[in-house]
């Protein structure tokens, strides 16, 4: 069901062993939901990883392997410290990494499945395509994307506030960007950390990874929390979400 | 005292009685000394009860769900939560008192400390009654107790989809009881994440006595720290400290499993009721097995690096497709090894019903082994157990008799209370075989070849406990852990002094890390001062006839057996370490002034 779509690039999927299996048997290939990877002893890399730099910008996004996030939630810590600095007698520091204030958030659920949620870097942005306000003399609306990163950034001076970018994300996306409960502007778009991600440097367990190039872009590009956890109960246990014994 | 940096400086105070809700602030110096967790809860539960002797299931007996100022902060493994009460579980040989027990303390993982600090809090005290089942709701400031009569009776997990469906919000973290609770089972724990438990010591049982069947916390904040700079580089050096080490990649490739087959290997396990130390089946329940057969992916607590917790799925008929976490070591051998449980499939259902129930496994599988040899010694028959034919190996009469002592139908009733009753109950000298100290029942690790193990489970302040320390130094460690919020199993990830010069980051006491040491001590102190008060004395410390009279038969430790004068002398010198007096147990006035008790 999710091969329907012709754009989808295509992609090498090299096997790769769990490292805790010997077994012949756990040879297990990866499939893909949308942009993001679910690799079952496995890893996947796009094919156009990383062939050009000469070329930039460069789209990038935090690829998620399910396989191996334990849920532990040490990258919402690795992201707050970095996107929320603090100011200690004139220096800028990193902060004490309030979990709360994570771009990236991971959603557990029962039976045992844990998905970190962050932006996905969407090529066709239906966030800003949300954005009700008009292009100013950047051709930027209040959401648009970083020259540099490509990231999804606010000019909170021009935003409205109206939550059409969240509502939008939320709806056709993985709910990524969130208004805030006062503001009702748009928070918790990755930043990408200034080209090292935080997440991924801190992950105790490499379940998180910084990749580069064209990223697919299909319809099923950035599933919900739920449909993956839905997706990886049945996979993992066989399955629905919920039921630890039939009643 | 001025406010303690790492702290909110309050705990939630909460009467089910009354409905009233406060924060009440905490004497800074009770921080100072007591640290958080284990140790904080100890000192507030000596501070509500001034008399010795309360019924633990009275509205009155606080229940306290401590963090540690390690909790909310991203140091690896500080997940834990502390659940301090005074304990239905034990009881002393002789006391004045009715209701005499110990203190109860268990710890659990997850994300809820963590949590309780997020929303501004370095603890919770639960008190009094509701009349009728309620949870309690806490999102930051706003704390409401909320009817809970529709989940009254459920599961704990379908219990824990359904109150996530209730919350609406998958970012609470939730802690709860399951049927053993409510129906006040002494042994009953608390749960959260369907998995993860505050197991021993009766938790489950006192929250149950409340009404009381969960509580949510989400929180946004964070207390500040008194040295940023030095907590950022401890924070670095600390996290690379546990990365690619041998200890962590063990931890995460078969958790506490890996000991099912090493504890059997060295005799050491808990087998048929504690007969034997050894189990000649442990391969087909052990943890290469369970990582062949069984899991399918490992999790973690907060910030933790080690993931020792293992979800997976039944394979075998008629258990297959069973889906639940574990086996870890303890569940594995309770309702194992000590079951003569040797089929993989039915032991996770098994661990599945205790958990749904919301047992402590621990003292369950403690009770159905002594159940199970008082069956086969003739000593009861199958009427006593209802018609439930108990034989060693049985799963599905193992999975009827969790039932029965979560609902205490019938024969339940009688083994809800525990092997040192029914022993009473029984006769016929079935107490050389009911394993327990002061009521509480001995957990996975036997004695018999391990003489420091038994001195472990005679001196632990809240009954029988396999994780209390085999020395006064190593208690006093632990007791210091406990109190910050980081996980025992994290402890030998931070290098020496780690673990101070990170309170000293957080709080800045001034304190060297002897003086840290000493706060370990002196929560070890307070802990058997309020035991004391109960009326325990030496004549508690003691475990089962049966590591002294009943050699090992079978395996590496063929043989062995505790002599009784080696452990008599053994504990002379422990209190004798400890500056209690060697007849009573009593700490010595010298010795509580210089840990500020006195």
């Amino acid at each position: 069901m999710r091969d329907e779509n012709k754009n989808a690039e295509p992609l090498t999927i090299l096997d790769f062993q769990h490292p805790l299996l010997q077994d012949r048997r756990h040879f297990i290939k990866t499939f893909v939901i949308g942009g993001i990877a679910v690799t079952l002893g496995g890893m996947i890399v796009p094919r156009t990883w990383a062939q050009d730099d000469s070329k930039p910008p460069e789209y990038s996004m935090i690829l998620v392997d399910f396989n191996k996030c334990t849920g532990c939630r040490t990258c919402e810590t690795a992201c707050a410290q970095y996107n929320h600095k603090v100011n200690l007698n004139g220096e800028t520091l990193p902060g004490l990494g309030n979990p709360n204030l994570a771009n990236i958030r991971v959603f557990s659920f029962n039976p045992d499945v844990d998905v970190p949620v962050v932006c996905v870097m969407c090529k066709d942005n239906p966030c800003i395509e949300a954005c009700p306000v008009g292009p100013d003399e950047e051709n930027r609306k209040a959401l648009y994307r970083d020259p540099k990163t490509l990231a999804i950034k606010c000019n909170m001076e021009r935003c409205i506030g109206c939550g059409s970018c969240a509502r939008a994300c939320e709806t056709q996306r993985v709910g990524a960007i969130v208004p805030n409960p006062e503001t009702n502007k748009p928070e918790r778009m990755c930043t990408l950390c200034d080209g090292d991600p935080q997440c991924v440097k801190y992950c105790p367990y490499g379940a998180l990874t910084h990749i580069k190039g064209n990223w697919i872009d299909n319809r099923h590009h950035a599933l919900s929390a739920e449909k993956i956890a839905e997706e990886l109960a049945i996979r993992w246990y066989g399955l629905q979400q919920g039921g630890g014994e039939e009643k | 005292m001025k406010k303690i940096s790492g702290y909110h400086g309050v705990v939630l105070n909460v009467n089910l009685s009354s409905g009233e809700i406060y924060k009440k602030e905490i004497d800074p110096k009770d921080l100072r000394d007591y640290i958080g967790g284990r140790g904080l809860g100890i000192k507030l539960l000596w501070d509500a009860l001034l008399e010795p002797g309360m019924d633990p299931l009275s509205p009155d007996n606080p229940l306290f769900f401590m963090p540690g100022p390690f909790s909310g902060f991203p140091f690896p493994s500080a997940s834990r939560t502390c659940v301090v009460t005074k304990s239905p579980v034990t009881s002393p040989k002789k006391s004045k008192y009715k209701y005499a027990s110990t203190i109860a303390y268990s710890n659990m993982g997850g994300f809820f400390g963590p949590e309780i600090r997020f929303a501004g809090y370095d603890g919770m005290m639960i008190q009094g009654k509701a009349d009728h089942p309620v949870y309690l709701y806490v999102h930051d400031d706003q704390v409401e107790i909320r009817d809970a009569t529709k989940f009254w009776g459920m599961g704990t997990d379908a219990f824990d989809r359904a109150f996530t469906d209730e919350l609406g919000d998958r970012r609470f973290q939730t802690c709860y009881i399951g049927p053993a609770g409510e129906n006040r089972v002494p042994f009953a724990c608390i749960i959260n994440t369907a998995a993860r438990a505050a197991g021993r010591a009766g938790t489950g049982c006192v929250m149950g006595s409340k009404n009381l069947k969960a509580v949510a916390v989400r929180g946004s904040g964070m207390p500040d720290v008194a040295q940023h700079k030095e907590f950022l580089t401890l924070l670095e050096e600390s996290r690379q400290g546990f990365q690619g080490t041998e200890d962590t990649l063990d931890w995460r490739r078969y958790g506490t499993g890996s000991a099912l087959i090493g504890a059997s290997d060295n005799g050491v396990q808990a087998v048929k009721n504690y007969r034997e130390g050894t189990f000649e089946h442990i391969d087909k329940i052990g943890g290469f097995a369970a990582r062949r057969a069984v899991w399918q992916r490992d999790f973690a607590c907060y910030v933790c690096p080690l993931g020792c917790k293992k979800s997976g799925r039944a394979p075998l008929d008629p258990y297959a497709g069973m889906v639940h976490d574990g086996p870890e070591y303890e569940t594995g051998t309770m309702l194992g090894a000590n079951l003569l449980i040797e089929n993989m499939s039915g032991m996770m259902k098994a661990i599945w019903h205790g958990d749904d129930l919301g047992l402590d496994i621990i003292s369950a599988g403690n009770v159905i082994g002594f159940l199970m040899e008082a069956y086969e010694k003739k000593h009861i028959d199958r009427q006593f157990l209802d018609g439930i034919d108990l034989k060693w190996g049985s799963v599905d009469g193992t999975i009827q008799m969790l039932k029965k002592i979560a609902y205490q139908e019938g024969v339940g009733r009688l083994a809800a209370r525990g092997v040192h009753l029914l022993a009473e109950k029984i006769g016929q000298n079935s107490h050389k075989y009911a394993i327990h100290c002061k009521g509480h029942a001995l957990a996975a690790w036997n004695c018999h070849a391990s003489p420091t193990q038994s001195l472990c489970y005679a001196t632990s302040n809240r009954g029988a406990c396999h994780l209390n320390g085999h020395s006064a130094r190593t208690q006093n460690r632990t007791a210091l852990i406990d109190s910050t919020g980081v996980c025992l199993f994290a402890r030998s990830g931070y290098r020496e002094n780690g673990i101070s010069d990170i309170m000293e980051a957080i709080s800045k006491r001034n304190w060297t890390s002897d003086e840290y040491k000493m706060a370990g001590e002196r929560i070890f102190n307070l802990e058997k001062l309020f035991n004391y008060r109960e009326g325990f004395r030496r004549e508690d410390d003691v475990v089962a006839d049966r590591f002294f009279e009943e050699p090992l038969t079978i395996g590496p430790k063929k043989g062995a057996v505790l002599d009784r004068d080696a452990f008599e002398k053994r504990m002379d010198g422990y209190y004798e370490d400890r500056g209690w007096d060697i007849k009573t147990t009593r700490p010595s006035q010298k010795r509580l002034k210089t840990l500020g008790l006195a």
